[in-house]
């Protein structure tokens, strides 16, 4: 039987989909109703309106991943979907494919997205807004979300195009090596926006800039206190509290 | 500000609410454009953004993994920013002090935006319930309509959080402002920057990175040097 080849439009009105993945995100099957969702529009055009029950219980349960990788895993699912309807043979069937991926790839997105691109992207936004720019906004919204949209559509087509091969392909983009680059870039931004935020409040108190250098300490201590589990919160109330002390002192 | 304004502000909760989790995830519910995004349908887009680049860095490293729901800094940033500005508005104040209060008192009251965004998230478990009895009874079209209907659990529970933090933090902030004011401002911009400077040592607190110490000084002490001799 002849592979079906889903349709550009399909991609499209995928990718759009993807947009809702967590639209129902739930705690008993996390993203399972919203990864039926997008993969629904290539399953229509595969199966027809009448999607066989075998198919809609096993993409129908637990499913969990990154959101933006979502589009990769079910791009790859549908081709073996296809690809199994067609006769062909394949390593491994759509779902063991889904059951294997999706944890590694949350793991990636997240220290990527959440952990690289994000602090970076929001650091250079408030570097620029910290010289009452409204542009900062702007700034971060299209950094961020450059690399966002790309890669969500990039990986529907590729996990679609190269099926199993796909992850081949993201091991050769380094991802896990690319998103500890970005961290260590916002490590240096953090640096950066420390020491002008440092230098602007010695200037405003008619200080000597040398000053500036007693917070280094003081931001590496409540850095320790963080990584130690200290609250934001708490932290944010020790700092307002012994300000307005000394503001009431002298 | 006018009963108009107030539902624009809940239009904005709701929109960057979903976008934490459940519609797109463009970013839009970080601080840094929440509450710019709020300040300007109310008229003050620079009371927004000051607002935004306090709250920006706080919660930056409290990743939204798997059934982990960090503190609504969206909400706390539209909620700060109706309290800065109502308020404001009210007691004839603006500036940094009144943004200051205003985010120090929503801080806290973001907790009820874990609360609300777990209730959402098991009203939805019921949903998934139907959705997949739709799907295995072959009624794609129910699944989609279940599915869709999560938004609203999701875009209830922004709203909820929002709607909580301005109507106690406006009472908060109405009755402290008089008491407070003065000591704001006399630590006005050292407590703005001290705020900052708190998020930015959250965040490197959460950053993974072998050299993160030694990359961190360096920077540090490099751009202190270029700006002293400048």
């Amino acid at each position: 039987m002849k592979e079906i080849r889903l349709s550009w439009l399909t991609f499209l009105r995928m990718y759009l989909r993807s947009f809702l993945l967590q639209a129902s995100w739930n705690f008993e099957n996390l993203q399972n109703l919203g990864f039926f969702y997008l993969m629904l529009p290539g399953l229509r055009d595969i199966y027809g309106d009448e999607i066989p029950a075998d198919v809609c219980q096993r993409h129908g349960t637990y499913f969990n991943t990154h959101p933006y990788f979502a589009p990769l895993v079910a791009g790859t699912t549908l081709r073996l979907e296809s690809l199994s309807i067609a006769g062909a043979e394949s390593a491994v069937d759509a779902e063991t494919y889904k059951k294997m991926v999706m944890a590694p790839l949350a793991a990636m997105g997240d220290a990527l997205f959440w952990g690289g691109v994000r602090p970076l992207a929001a650091l250079v936004g408030l570097l620029i807004a910290s010289q009452g720019s409204l542009w900062a906004p702007l700034v971060f919204l299209v950094l961020f979300n450059l690399p966002h949209l790309l890669f969500r559509g990039t990986g529907l087509i590729l996990g679609y195009v190269q099926e199993l091969r796909a992850i081949e392909t993201i091991q050769k983009w380094h991802l896990p090596d690319l998103a500890i680059r970005l961290k260590e870039s916002t490590t240096v931004l953090i640096g950066v926006l420390c020491a002008y935020l440092s230098f602007k409040g010695c200037e405003h108190q008619d200080l000597s800039a040398v000053w500036g250098f007693v917070l280094l300490p003081i931001v590496l201590l409540f850095a320790w206190l963080a990584h130690k589990g200290v609250t934001s919160l708490f932290l944010v109330l020790l700092t307002t509290g012994s300000l307005l002390l000394l503001a009431l002192l002298f | 500000m006018v009963v108009g304004d107030y539902l624009l502000a809940g239009l904005v909760a709701m929109l960057t609410g979903l976008d934490r989790v459940a519609l797109v995830q463009i970013m839009i519910s970080r601080p840094l454009v929440a509450a710019p995004l709020t300040g300007w349908v109310l008229g003050s887009p620079l009371v927004g953004l000051e607002v935004g680049m306090l709250l920006e860095l706080l919660w930056l490293g409290r990743l939204p993994v798997g059934a982990a729901i960090p503190p609504d800094d969206t909400q706390v940033a539209v909620g700060a920013t109706v309290m800065a500005i109502s308020v404001g508005h009210m007691l004839n104040l603006s500036g940094m002090p009144m943004v200051i209060l205003s985010v120090l008192i929503a801080i806290p009251l973001g907790k009820f935006g874990q609360v609300f965004d777990r209730l959402a998230r098991h009203a939805n478990d019921r949903l998934a319930v139907s959705g997949q009895n739709a799907l295995l009874a072959g009624d794609t079209n129910g699944l989609e309509r279940y599915h869709l209907f999560g938004l609203v659990s999701f875009a209830l529970a922004s709203l909820a959080t929002a709607v909580v933090i301005v109507l106690v933090g406006s009472f908060v902030l109405y009755s402290v402002t008089p008491l407070l004011i003065g000591t704001l401002r006399e630590a006005g911009l050292s407590l703005q920057y001290s705020l900052i400077l708190v998020g930015a040592a959250s965040l490197l607190g959460t950053i993974n990175v072998n050299r993160s110490l030694s990359l961190f000084c360096a920077a540090f002490t490099g751009t202190m040097l270029v700006l002293w001799m400048r």
